[in-house]
């Protein structure tokens, strides 16, 4: 009895410690978020042009990145997506809670990645989308929102999280 | 001549002292307190009791841990308006909870549900318990 009582006592707090270790070295960021695949809500809203977005403009494989003028993040993330765009990686833009005069003079200053930017200035649409904030990214395959990232968008991020489901896509078609 | 110099003395301190608040209550008036406060109006106090319930019930999604009753984040605000409309048109709690998990998660609740693999959650620490105690009798006969 004491010996076994010893035993666990020297066991259980390394028992813990590694335990809590484990959990605590894990990067939130980097995780694969359980993220379950659901359709794309539907939604009645102009691009930053004032023509209207038809929802066919969603198939394929796209990142819908949420973005707005006020938010700094999406400064930093720019140049990244600058680069997929010219990748060839196609990108929708969400402009979010946004005045577009604002944001059309964003994009005139920065470059314009996006195919094009749904201008939703109540955050309408990304409140259905469950946005928390800007920046954030969704990967679409076919309409349907596969994936998710939230805050600035990075080749990491990008490489561990959204290429692993752009392959599987792939594959299976 | 003292007692002439206190009240001159206390009749300036009331000034100082009245300038002060007056200062004060500017900076009142224009603080954001004053401005961002959302009054929530409400048919019944049955309507009111279950917004208060269900916002300390809901997870604020922008924060590490807390409840969007005890957040001021932008998604918070959003979320309690959306709460807010919804008793309105009449949805039931359950609905409106799933409203708001099928958007931001199961996560988004605060209490979670009896299914799938929450019945770890609910019953793991009974187990648990129910283990120790059985190991510590088991031995106690031997």
């Amino acid at each position: 009895m004491n010996q076994s009582l010893r035993i666990l006592i020297i066991l259980l707090p390394i028992f813990i410690l590694v335990f809590f270790t484990k959990i605590l070295l894990v990067d939130e960021d980097l995780k694969l978020s359980s993220f379950e695949a659901k359709n794309f809500p539907a939604f009645e809203l102009d691009d930053l042009n004032g023509r209207s977005v038809q929802s066919e403009s969603l198939n394929g494989i796209k990142l819908l990145n949420v973005w707005a003028s006020w938010c700094i993040t999406c400064l930093v993330e720019h140049p990244f997506l600058t680069k997929l765009s010219k990748n060839n990686v196609e990108i929708i833009g969400l402009n979010y809670k946004d005045s577009k005069s604002k944001a059309n003079s964003w994009l005139e200053k920065h470059g314009n990645p996006y195919l094009f930017s749904i201008y939703d200035p109540r955050g309408d649409l990304a409140f259905d989308l469950g946005v928390t904030g800007a920046p954030e990214t969704y990967l679409l395959i076919d309409s349907k929102v596969v994936g998710h990232i939230q805050g600035e968008m990075n080749q990491q991020k990008w490489e561990t999280i959204f290429m692993p489901l752009i392959q599987q896509a792939t594959q299976k078609k | 001549m003292g007692d002439y110099f206190y009240a001159l003395n206390s009749t300036s301190n009331s000034k100082k002292i009245m300038k002060k608040q007056l200062f004060m209550a500017f900076f009142l008036v224009l603080s954001s307190a004053a401005f961002t406060q959302i009054v929530y109006e409400f048919e019944n106090s049955a309507q009111e009791k279950r917004f208060y319930l269900l916002i300390s019930e809901i997870r604020c999604p922008k924060c590490t841990s807390g409840s969007i009753a005890s957040s001021d984040a932008p998604i918070s605000r959003d979320l309690k308006n959306k709460v807010y409309e919804l008793i309105l048109d009449g949805s039931t709690d359950k609905e409106i909870k799933q409203y708001v998990s099928e958007r931001f998660g199961a996560f988004s609740d605060y209490r979670p549900s009896l299914s799938g693999s929450n019945y770890i959650l609910w019953f793991g620490p009974f187990i648990f318990l129910a283990l120790i105690l059985a190991i510590f009798f088991i031995r106690r006969r031997v």
